[in-house]
């Protein structure tokens, strides 16, 4: 059994939120204040871990629902890849996703955005083609990123890394060979999902990667012209 | 050596995605047919709407499906990893229209926050989903509401405050007390 890390003031200051952030609820400044703390405290990690493991326990007791007919084909099929469920998905992500991380990269995560999405005046347009990679590393496919084209534009990240867990960075760079660290974000159980706005086109992006607090490439991809 | 395409009900998780990581369809079929009333469950718990869940559980199968390969066993289970994906993306398709929390659906909700099961379902839950209930059975009952409405239905805080009609402090107490009991009664609480 490992030590349990010393806990700190600081520790108690932001102890609330790390239940939210936790449970994955937590956005804005708040998230952002623990991720800080996170960085170096490895007490409030190895909590956050242990929360996020009850949380993840009880998920089993959630009750079964019947999809509506026809979801396992049009899974099955969108899995597939076919040109046809290809515009239909693109739709749906569109109309749900893709608008939805656009909303919450650039008007600010969470609160609000619905009273906000009225105004709309920095989205971008949801006819510009997101461009999306593949992070991997010595060949190995670790997760996708989605950019969409437009400015500011917005960040989608997945990772599945299998065993890395802590705070990670995530650095893009541009097409005038200029490179921007854009957030940072935690992986869990080797698994991490994050949104970002990125204050410039996304079509100039040339690359993008996550490294650790050491700047060590964990996973990289390349976007093509 | 299972022949390929060769699945039943008998098959493992974890044969599934090894399967739909060489891509065989059959593979990729029993494992949607095998979680996707759980999956949409989940989603329809937390966004309220068919129309969205459907649009999550769609978006966590692909994913899952697509990561088959890199799946590791010593992250845990398959089926908490499969659940966790779509418990994330349910929340962040939720933010979005976020401003007014709703309930919900008043039948489910009361049969998580019960203490007692009907014995059908007690008859179909796994013994790791048992021992779940029953350590979350043994909070009080507003901890417990708490709890169920934060981690199953991606409530935030102050949802949870306005849903209980309590202060702000009250919801983050009520959760944090509820999650360290269940974290230190972790022993008994082995995902399946």
């Amino acid at each position: 059994m490992s030590r349990v890390p010393e806990r700190s003031e600081e520790c108690d200051a932001i102890s609330d939120d790390l239940i939210e952030f936790a449970l994955g609820t937590l956005s804005g400044r708040s998230r952002s204040l623990v991720l800080d703390h996170l960085e170096t405290c490895a007490h409030c990690n190895a909590e956050s871990v242990a929360l996020a493991d009850v949380a993840d326990t009880l998920l089993w007791l959630a009750p079964e629902a019947e999809p509506p007919l026809g979801f396992e084909t049009r899974v099955i099929e969108r899995f597939r890849g076919s040109d046809a469920e290809r515009r239909v998905v693109r739709r749906r992500r569109v109309s749900s996703f893709a608008v939805a991380a656009m909303l919450v990269a650039v008007l600010g995560v969470g609160v609000g955005v619905v009273a906000t999405s009225q105004g709309g005046a920095h989205h971008p347009s949801a006819t510009q083609r997101p461009s999306t990679g593949r992070l991997t590393l010595d060949g190995h496919v670790l997760g996708e990123v989605t950019i969409s084209s437009g400015n500011p534009s917005w960040m989608i990240m997945d990772v599945d890394t299998g065993k890395l867990s802590g705070v990670v960075w995530c650095e893009v760079t541009f097409a005038n060979g200029r490179s921007e660290t854009v957030g940072k974000f935690t992986i869990s159980h080797g698994y991490g999902s994050w949104i970002a706005p990125i204050k410039a086109s996304g079509s100039d992006v040339r690359s993008a990667r996550i490294v650790n607090e050491h700047g060590t490439v964990l996973a990289q991809t390349t976007f093509t012209t | 050596m299972r022949a390929r395409g060769s699945y039943d009900d008998e098959t493992s998780d974890e044969s599934l995605l090894s399967g739909a990581a060489v891509g065989d369809d059959r593979a990729v079929l029993a494992f949607v047919r095998r979680y996707q009333r759980r999956l949409f469950g989940l989603a329809l718990g937390i966004v309220g709407d068919p129309g969205m869940a459907e649009d999550v559980a769609q978006e966590a199968f692909i994913r899952i499906l697509r990561h088959a390969a890199v799946y590791d066993v010593r992250r845990g289970s398959v089926a908490t990893w499969t659940l966790t994906i779509t418990r994330n993306l349910a929340i962040d398709a939720l933010r979005v229209r976020r401003g007014i929390p709703t309930a919900p659906e008043d039948r489910v909700f009361l049969s998580l926050v019960s203490d007692e099961r009907a014995p059908d379902d007690a008859a179909a839950m796994s013994e790791s989903v048992t021992q779940a209930h029953s350590a979350l059975s043994t909070l009080p009952i507003e901890q417990r509401r708490a709890i169920v409405l934060a981690v199953m239905y991606g409530r935030t805080v102050a949802e949870v405050a306005i849903l209980e009609a309590i202060p702000l402090g009250t919801a983050k107490s009520r959760i944090r007390l509820g999650l360290a009991k269940l974290r230190d009664a972790g022993a008994m609480m082995e995902a399946p």
